[in-house]
Order: C-alpha cells, then sequence, then structure tokens
C-alpha cells in the first residue's frame, strides 16, 4: 500500500487531522507535565484534587459523550438527506456543549469562592490550565457546530464533528488524570 | 435502531464512564483503581476514534492511534505508580 492511500484512507480532510494530531500531542503533553509535576508533591496534589467535583466532572464526561453521539448522527442523517433531523441534532449537539461550560464555570465558582485559585498550588496550576485550554476548545466547538448547522454541506458538518470528536477525546483523558488519579 | 454502530459506541462510552466511577468506589490499591481507570479512558478513546471519528472504516490508522493512546497511557501509570 502506497503513502498516498493510506494518507487518502483517512476520514474528511488531511488539515482537520493535522489539527487533531496537534491539538492531542498538545494536550499530551500537558497532561505527561500534569503528572511528572505531581511526583515533587504527591501528597499535596492528592489533598488538592480532594477539592475538585468528581461527580460533576463525571456528569460532564456523559454530556460530552452524549454530544459526541449527537455530532456523529449528525452527519449520518445529513449524508443521507435528511438535513432538518440532522441540524437539530447539531444544535442538540452544541446545547450539551453550554451545558458543559456551564458545570464547568459552577466548578471555577466553586473553587474561587474557597479562595482556590491558580496560585494556590501547583496542582491548581494545572487544573486551570489543562481544563480552562479545554473549556476553551469546548466553546469553539459550540461556535464551530452552530457554524455548521447554518452552512450544512456534509463536508462542513464532518469538519465540524471532527473538531468536536477531538474535544471530547482530549476530556476523556484529561478527566481521569486531573480528577481521578490522585 | 440497535444495530446502529453509533448508538451502540454512545451506550458503551456510557457505560464505561458509569464503570469508572464505580472504580472510585470500590476498595482496591490504588495502583489497580489508577491502570483500571485508565484502562477504560483507553477503550473509551478508541471508541471515539472508531465510531465517532469513523477510524473503524480504516484499521491501519486506528492502529497506529491506538498503539500511541496505549503509549500516552501507559507512561501516565508509570508516572502514576512512582
Amino acid at each position: 500500500m502506497s503513502d498516498a492511500s493510506l494518507i487518502d484512507e483517512l476520514p474528511g480532510e488531511l488539515l482537520m487531522w493535522v489539527l487533531i494530531i496537534s491539538e492531542l500531542l498538545v494536550f499530551g503533553a500537558g497532561m505527561v507535565a500534569f503528572m511528572g509535576v505531581r511526583l515533587t508533591d504527591p501528597a499535596g496534589f492528592a489533598e488538592a484534587q480532594s477539592h475538585l467535583h468528581r461527580t460533576g466532572a463525571a456528569f460532564n464526561t456523559a454530556v460530552l459523550v452524549t454530544s459526541g453521539y449527537l455530532a456523529a448522527q449528525a452527519l449520518q442523517w445529513r449524508q443521507v438527506a435528511r438535513r432538518g433531523v440532522a441540524r437539530l441534532a447539531l444544535i442538540g449537539a452544541a446545547f450539551l456543549g453550554v451545558v458543559f461550560l456551564v458545570i464547568k464555570g459552577v466548578e471555577y465558582a466553586d473553587k474561587a469562592a474557597q479562595g482556590i485559585s491558580y496560585e494556590s498550588h501547583p496542582f491548581f496550576l494545572f487544573y486551570y490550565l489543562l481544563t480552562g485550554f479545554h473549556a476553551a476548545h469546548v466553546l469553539a466547538g459550540v461556535g464551530i457546530l452552530l457554524l455548521v448547522t447554518w452552512r450544512d454541506d456534509p463536508r462542513n458538518i464532518e469538519a465540524g464533528a471532527q473538531f468536536w470528536h477531538m474535544v471530547d477525546l482530549v476530556w476523556i483523558m484529561l478527566f481521569p488524570v486531573v480528577y481521578l488519579l490522585g | 435502531m440497535v444495530n446502529n454502530p453509533l448508538i451502540k459506541a454512545w451506550f458503551a462510552l456510557l457505560g464505561l464512564s458509569l464503570g469508572s466511577a464505580l472504580l472510585t468506589m470500590t476498595p482496591v490499591p490504588p495502583a489497580v483503581m489508577g491502570g483500571g481507570i485508565l484502562l477504560l479512558a483507553l477503550i473509551k478513546g478508541r471508541i471515539i476514534l472508531a465510531r465517532y471519528l469513523e477510524l473503524a472504516h480504516s484499521p491501519a490508522w486506528l492502529r497506529g492511534f491506538t498503539i500511541v493512546l496505549t503509549g500516552f497511557a501507559v507512561l501516565i501509570f508509570g508516572l502514576y505508580s512512582i
């Protein structure tokens, strides 16, 4: 099999995959750095982690994977010319992205109320950097999903959904590393 | 409807997420819990790659992503276990 045919096997646009791989590498490096710094103060990291809302974050996992399902299903529906239901699914996916951000906002507000900031402990510096950078991607993803709802060419929906699945995939790895491995 | 691979993937992701939550409440040694949580996350990641990102249609790419993701999970587990 030639390299050209292997690249052609990738679904969607090649540049979207370049973006996806780049983002995964950036977040992956951040998580490795987080675990590396944790070695300097495992007890402090565990104590700091105990202040996080695991239940809310676990619920957000369900929210994102459900949103990802709707985005993936929207593409399939659009490919068989079911434009209306595809658009509804995309709006639903975007709405769940907003739900994710609201829950994240409540979590941040709770930390602020406890007097916890990025300066409180190195754990929280990484916590805000990693989850904040991810939340920024969720916000961008919501905008992209709404954009491809409007401009609903199947290729647009595929690109938008792929971005959204990348955001989903990052959270799937970020959640256990930041919230559970104390 | 039940034969829809996307719906199966969605249910699997929800079930595995519930499994992670239950694992954190189970009295097991930290290494077992950490390894189990990362294994479940790895399986979830592979499902997203295969079904949501449609790499199931491109086995070579799915294999490549799975190898890299597995290496990442092993590295995280190693740092967690030290």
